[in-house]
């Protein structure tokens, strides 16, 4: 019943968006028809959505331009691996992938080393309208843009519905209540942890600072690009996050915890809350790897006390770029145009439960229907991190250490920051190591 | 003496068999070496058609040798050196004195010993990382059900404890193969020897003392030279086990290259860390022959 | 008196032995238990011993998802190739060193041992530029030639050990014969060297199947991925698929292990030459 409730939906935003999404896609397939003999491009995409849902997209696109074949190159690696291999291959003047998934915070690395297509130069202002606010300004670096964003993603606040309801407990809106909530269903053993989060020296540790942070009302880097995280705001933000620990409603191990650790936590049963993006819910919700389908429940993030209705999320989410050595640079453009359309975001919002960045589809309330994730995000406040720079990696890299020696306890929060910050302030100099 | 004509012919014939070995070594190992060199000594950029050169003199190193991260990754790898050479040798001649002895099983024991060197590195990295485990990781259970911890550690949580986890994997996975070192450097001792000590009232702790291992020290410093070498080379292991974590805490040096090359495509500080590695490994080498020739000396 | 020394010095080796076998084996057997269970069974706390339900669900999901394969492919074909270019090239450079008068023989083992030591790391980069040039990167040859570079030295080092071995008046008499240098190294030497042949050749292989940084830097894409290099890169952003991880590994693990105890007199030779020659 579901399933064909969505495969409907799936036809009627189709056709209407084949109509709407109008000239540029119609002339494209028409110029390509003209063009003589059919050329394969590769789409080098992670499984980070599935792979039936890429094989669809690809079948439907190729039904729509049959002068373009798509190969697509599944590469099951995490983030920092796929980012070394494609520097590799693109530096290395390799003409394929043609087009590749990459992460939002790549446009400053990728775009300063030449390893991206500035799009746009080949593409019309109208492409770019079409993207849900602020996601094109993280796309670019220095002006140009270099990702069409393909699916958002952002933090949520993921809860127990039944253990909330049994002890008759409100969704939390701020952080103190959560902790609050966290901590009495602790004490209850109603669960064995409260709250689960990703606090490992990594990457995603930065998204979860950037989200306290910017609740306490910090910054990373000032308008001046002046490094200011060694502020009250900071120390009341990481201050907190170390009080979790210590309060033992999150458990010591989060400080090793990528999202695959908290998430098999939550989905056994043992935390209460979890923080992890978009994808977590339908995680939950599968056979065979969780014990706690039907008893989630998905929020905005809280934010501190007296800070307004709904905490920051941290934005994540990926982007397709072009590789500049492409033999088909032209054909790579159709491919990208057809996937930020409406008919392909819609695919994958439905099927995938991904967010998708074309704003009507975004909007599309039948789109929203489908997936509790889609209609918390008008509800939130997002936040980039600070990666409109080369040397992110080293900012980031910044961050995440001195926050998670904080959290393990082996700084004081206030060592942490002024550490961090001078860090900050030499890994902004491209001639550091 | 001059050389007949059949030599002549015999040695040209030997220069010829043995250059297709020597083309390959020196295209693969001493060109790129000096072209690292070089590489080292440029600022390197990349753009649209390719790498761009500018030579720089000795920036690079500079920058290198005044980042804290250098010296943390050349420490941090030095320390892991030393503790995991000096573990498996006394953990190696251990298992190589009670194997040198004609027990049963000897040969069932040897085999087993073997597999650890067959295997991936990789493979064990990932073992020992699920073994770790700080959530569901079956090190804790066995620990807790003998109650010797309360509750599960963060074997890769703490910078202290995650070196310590990466050494046993490392000491797991190589000490076999020190021991059929050492296992072979017994075996060559001649067993009249110890007959000679035994008359002259050397028994148990004094023959190894007096007659084992100074017999085999050649064996020992070759097997702590390859280790100490490979130790320099440590790259795997941290990849997959803590990709260098947390922070930067178990970064060995050749990662620190790795990352600053293709991560970041610093291909000029990252080619100096790679050039100051095999500055210091040379260096290494060249000590620990001139030790092991004189020890070989010694014997004959 | 020394009958009991006997004895309890027996003993002690026995338990050594013991404990030794266990700590190796202990790990194995975790890692080929863990790819028989389903994935809940896996996030369990405390782990169980038996799988409960036993499930092949993730040998098919490593060949199926994740081309598992393929990889095995890659790993095979490099590692036989290099292997056999490495026999062919040392046989001939030792042959000459244990036997042809030529000059400098005394530098180039040391140099060779040298080499042999040298960290990956230091020729990555350059490599990396030079195969880009060549457009070798994604190739089996981006592979298989380091291979043969890295392991050339010790392969040498190792045949000529058994070259030196065999009597120089079997050279004499093929000569005698009218036989050429070729002839006498193939048709009456290396029948006898086979041992060298076959130390050379298991170190070489266990060596080139279980290189990673090459593998990760030159060959990136999944149609010439090794299996070092697959099994790293199992673990995505959001998952750590360990029982696809261990299943994968426990097939990586298999064909090695029973190359390496048929051949494990040789290897036990192999590390014996080491020790008298270093």
């Amino acid at each position: 019943m579901k399933k064909s409730s969505v495969i409907s939906a799936v036809a009627v935003l189709s056709s209407s968006a084949m109509v709407l999404s109008g000239l540029t896609v119609q002339s494209a397939a028409a110029a390509s028809k003209h063009s003589s003999a059919p050329v394969t491009i590769v789409w080098a995409a992670g499984t980070i959505s599935g792979n039936g849902l890429k094989a669809d997209l690809i079948k439907h696109f190729e039904k729509l331009y049959p002068n373009i074949k798509v190969k697509i190159v599944a590469e099951p690696t995490n983030t920092d691996t796929t980012r070394a291999q494609l520097i590799s291959e693109i530096t290395g003047g390799a003409t394929t992938p043609d087009v590749y998934l990459g992460d939002v915070i790549w446009p400053g690395q990728f775009g300063s080393q030449h390893l991206a297509l500035p799009l746009n130069k080949y593409l019309p202002k109208s492409f770019f309208n079409q993207f849900a606010p602020g996601l094109v300004a993280g796309a670019s670096y220095k002006g140009n843009v270099y990702g069409s964003p393909w699916f958002q993603d952002s933090g949520f606040l993921y809860y127990r519905k039944d253990l909330l309801a049994k002890y008759h407990l409100a969704v939390p809106k701020t952080w103190q209540q959560l902790q609050k909530e966290a901590k009495l269903l602790v004490q209850k053993k109603a669960t064995k942890y409260g709250f689960v989060w990703e606090g490992s020296s990594y990457e995603g540790l930065t998204c979860d600072w950037m989200e306290y942070l910017t609740d306490a009302g910090g910054q990373v880097f000032n308008a001046q690009g002046q490094p200011v995280m060694n502020s009250p705001a900071a120390l009341k933000a990481l201050t907190f996050m170390r009080g979790l620990i210590t309060s033992g409603v999150t458990p010591k191990a989060v400080t090793t915890f990528t999202e695959p650790q908290a998430m098999n936590v939550f989905n056994d049963g043992q935390s209460a809350f979890l923080r992890n993006w978009d994808y977590a819910y339908t995680n939950s919700q599968t056979p065979g790897q969780s014990k706690v389908i039907g008893k989630v429940g998905v929020a905005p993030l809280p934010t501190f006390a007296g800070q307004g209705s709904a905490g920051y999320a941290c934005i994540g989410g990926w982007d397709n770029y072009i590789n500049p050595h492409s033999k088909h640079i032209q054909a790579d453009l159709t491919f990208i145009k057809y996937m930020a359309s409406v008919p392909a975001e819609t695919i994958l919002a439905t099927k995938a439960s991904e967010i998708p960045t074309n704003y009507a589809v975004q909007k599309n309330p039948k789109v929203r229907a489908l997936n509790p994730v889609l209609s918390v995000v008008s509800k939130q406040h997002l936040i980039a991190r600070p990666s409109q720079s080369p040397n992110y990696a080293k900012v980031s890299t910044a961050i995440y250490t001195n926050i998670n020696a904080a959290l393990a306890g082996q700084i004081s929060p206030k060592t942490a920051l002024s550490q961090a910050n001078s860090q900050l302030a030499s890994a902004q100099s491209s001639s550091s190591l | 003496m001059r050389r007949t004509h059949l030599e002549r012919k015999y040695a040209t014939a030997g220069y010829l068999m043995v250059s297709p070995a020597l083309l390959v070594i020196a295209l693969v190992t001493l060109f790129p070496i000096g072209y690292s060199i070089w590489m080292s000594l440029n600022s390197i950029s990349s753009t649209y058609n390719g790498f761009q050169f500018s030579f720089n003199g000795l920036t690079n190193y500079s920058i290198v040798f005044s980042n804290a991260i250098f010296w943390q990754a050349l420490l941090f790898t030095v320390i892991y050196a030393i503790v995991t050479v000096a573990v498996e040798l006394v953990l190696g001649l251990l298992v190589a004195l009670a194997l040198n002895q004609p027990i049963k099983g000897r040969g069932l024991a040897i085999a087993v010993m073997l597999i650890p060197w067959t295997l991936i590195t990789v493979i064990s990295a990932q073992m020992w990382g699920y073994i770790y485990n700080g959530i569901y990781g079956v090190l804790n259970a066995i620990l807790m059900s003998l109650h010797i911890i309360q509750s599960p550690v963060l074997w890769l949580g703490d910078p202290t404890l995650a070196t310590i986890a990466m050494m046993i994997a490392d000491i797991w996975k190589t000490t076999p193969f020190v021991t059929m070192i050492l296992l072979a450097g017994l075996q060559l001792i001649p067993s009249d020897l110890y007959e000679a000590a035994r008359i002259d009232g050397a028994t148990g702790w004094r023959s190894f003392w007096s007659v084992t291992l100074p017999l085999l020290r050649p064996s020992i410093g070759l097997a702590a030279l390859f280790r100490i070498l490979q130790a320099f080379g440590l790259f795997d292991l941290p990849f997959v086990l803590t990709n260098g974590g947390p922070g930067t805490s178990t970064e060995p040096i050749a990662m620190l290259a790795y990352k600053a090359i293709f991560s970041d495509g610093n291909y000029g500080p990252g080619t100096a860390v790679a050039v100051a590695t095999v500055g210091i490994v040379i260096i290494l080498a060249l000590v620990s022959l001139k030790a092991l020739r004189t020890q070989v000396g010694e014997i004959e | 008196m020394r009958k009991t020394n006997q004895v309890f010095r027996k003993s002690i080796g026995y338990i050594v032995l013991v404990l030794m076998l266990l700590i190796i084996i202990a790990p194995f057997f975790w890692m080929v238990d863990t790819s028989f269970k389903s994935n809940l069974d896996i996030g369990n706390f405390p782990p169980s011993f038996i799988p409960h339900p036993f499930t092949f669900y993730h040998y098919i999901r490593a060949f199926s998802f994740y081309n598992f394969g393929i990889y095995f492919r890659n790993s095979v074909v490099i590692s036989i190739v290099a292997t056999i270019v490495v026999l062919i090239l040392a046989s001939l450079a030792s042959y000459a060193i244990a036997r042809l008068p030529i000059r400098g023989k005394a530098p180039l083992m040391v140099m060779l041992l040298a080499i042999s030591t040298f960290p990956e790391v230091a020729v990555i980069s350059p490599l990396f530029l030079i195969m880009k040039n060549l457009n070798w990167l994604n190739s089996y040859q981006s592979l298989i030639i380091p291979y043969v570079a890295f392991n050339l030295p010790f392969a040498i080092w190792v045949m000529r050990t058994y070259f030196a071995g065999i009597p120089k008046e079997l050279d004499e008499a093929a000569r005698v014969d009218g036989a050429g240098i070729m002839t006498t190294l193939f048709r009456v030497i290396m029948p006898l060297a086979t041992p060298g042949l076959f130390t050379g050749g298991v170190f070489t292989f266990v060596a080139c199947w279980t290189e990673f940084l090459f593998a990760l830097v030159f060959n990136s894409s999944t149609n010439y991925r090794t299996i070092s290099v697959g099994i790293a890169l199992f673990s995505g952003q959001f998952t750590i698929p360990y029982g696809t991880i261990f299943a994968g590994s426990t097939v990586a693990v298999l064909p090695i292990v029973i190359l390496v105890l048929i051949f494990q007199k040789w290897v036990v030779a192999g590390l014996t030459a080491g020790a008298v020659k270093g």
